[in-house]
């Protein structure tokens, strides 16, 4: 009899909700990641995405009406999770004083299984130093030997958070090509936190943007991209814009200039916008990813 | 090849008109095997099913086919094909040239005058093909 092979998401979870004291870390969170797919988790510092990460991996405790990884309930087999997919956290947890050698042999002891060849190839591609002591390796390398012990044990996913935060563009491509040569030989389902937009799209096929623990969307990101639009007008002087087109995720008036960024672009905007009193003459541009997420954001905080 | 992630136009796009410029360069020749998906990705830092989005892309045109277990591979007509479809691409920048003019209250001549002055600079660098 073959194995069935389990079709589940990578990633399932409804209604997360996450309280530190009185503060919502995580707010009534939906997200589902299909597997095989990369999927980059944008939002500014203290949106909710290290926590996110950690309810995912277990290490904290959260209520949600399904909180599954793999197909695996967290909440009930935090162990198992932890077996099946590679985690490289925003703080390294790894022993100061021991070598990389020693750490590396630390870590197989405790994962089953362990893929020595993965392990080697790693250690040549990121000319990591077995004999080196952790404290003395530098963060690059950190980073580099954190990802090295995440893809060892073969995982079906990985959880990057914050990997490439204070990176120089050296390591950060290294670390990109680590992340890719076993994306490339495993197929693993990736979630990726990060505030490097580029590296985000260049790894990512979906996107979520989460603002104070709540998820503002989560598209595909040529959608996304293709779909969203700013449309610049120009006011008739003293004329003030009377209601922006539908879909407006922010806008802004400085002067005679009117900007409104909105989602679902069709040309029925334009002709929107267009047709309103006071309004002289339209243009449409397109969004990069980084304007795009300061703009959800930025809508979000003038919204309040 | 460069990518520029910061566009918004979607990177397999700007994966296929890569390929598309480079077989019209010359760069790979008819007969001559695509980079693996692999080597692609990680030479371009793109997630590999990025990578085989384009690569469909360009079979699909006819650019290249694939040979079962060998990989990919320019077809005949590829570079003659390559090139009619670079030509698009600068129809594309060349309509965005001209609204760029039209936006800022440019005339047609005013355009032309700097549409010429352009074509003058690529003679004063010299092409050897063609």
């Amino acid at each position: 009899m073959t194995p069935q092979k389990d079709t589940s998401p990578a990633i399932e979870i409804q209604g997360l909700t996450k309280r530190f004291g009185r503060t919502v870390a995580v707010d009534n969170l939906s997200l589902t990641i299909p597997r095989g797919s990369t999927f980059g988790l944008l939002g500014p510092n203290g949106a909710g995405k290290s926590t996110t990460i950690k309810i995912l991996m277990g290490i904290l405790s959260a209520m949600a009406e399904k909180l599954q990884v793999l197909g695996v309930d967290v909440r009930t087999n935090p162990k198992l999770v932890k077996q099946r997919v590679g985690y490289v956290p925003e703080m390294h947890h790894i022993y100061r004083w021991m070598r990389v050698s020693e750490v590396i042999g630390f870590c197989r002891s405790c994962y089953q299984p362990w893929n020595d060849r993965t392990c080697r190839e790693t250690l040549d591609l990121f000319a990591l130093d077995p004999a080196k002591k952790v404290k003395h390796l530098s963060k690059g390398m950190l980073a580099k030997l954190s990802l090295l012990l995440a893809v060892s044990h073969e995982p079906e996913m990985l959880l990057l958070d914050e990997p490439l935060s204070g990176l120089d563009p050296i390591v950060r491509e290294e670390f990109l090509e680590g992340v890719l040569g076993t994306i490339c030989s495993r197929g693993q389902t990736v979630l990726i936190s990060s505030h490097m937009l580029d590296d985000v799209r260049r790894l990512s096929d979906t996107i979520g943007i989460l603002n104070e623990g709540r998820l503002l969307v989560q598209d595909n990101i040529d959608h996304l991209l293709t779909t969203t639009k700013r449309i610049c007008a120009t006011l008739k002087d003293g004329c003030r814009p009377e209601r922006p087109p539908e879909g407006t995720i922010w806008q802004r008036v400085n002067g005679r200039e009117w900007i409104a960024t909105v989602r679902d672009f069709s040309p029925d905007k334009v002709q929107q916008v267009s047709a309103l009193d006071g309004v002289e003459h339209v243009e449409v541009q397109d969004l990069g990813l980084e304007e795009l997420f300061k703009d959800f954001i930025k809508g979000q905080r003038v919204s309040k | 090849m460069k990518i520029n992630p910061s566009s918004h136009v979607p990177i397999y796009l700007q994966i296929a008109e890569g390929i598309r410029a480079a077989v019209a360069a010359g760069v790979y020749r008819p007969g001559e095997a695509l980079p693996s998906l692999r080597n692609m990705a990680i030479q371009i830092k793109v997630n590999p099913n990025t990578v085989q989005r384009a690569y469909d892309e360009l079979e699909r045109e006819g650019l290249i086919y694939a040979q079962r277990g060998k990989g990919l591979f320019v077809a005949e007509k590829g570079t003659a094909s390559a090139q009619s479809q670079a030509g698009d691409g600068v129809r594309r920048v060349l309509d965005e040239a001209v609204r760029a003019g039209q936006a800022a209250g440019m005339s047609a001549d005013q355009v032309r005058e700097l549409f010429n002055k352009a074509i003058q600079g690529m003679i004063k660098i010299g092409s050897k093909r063609r």
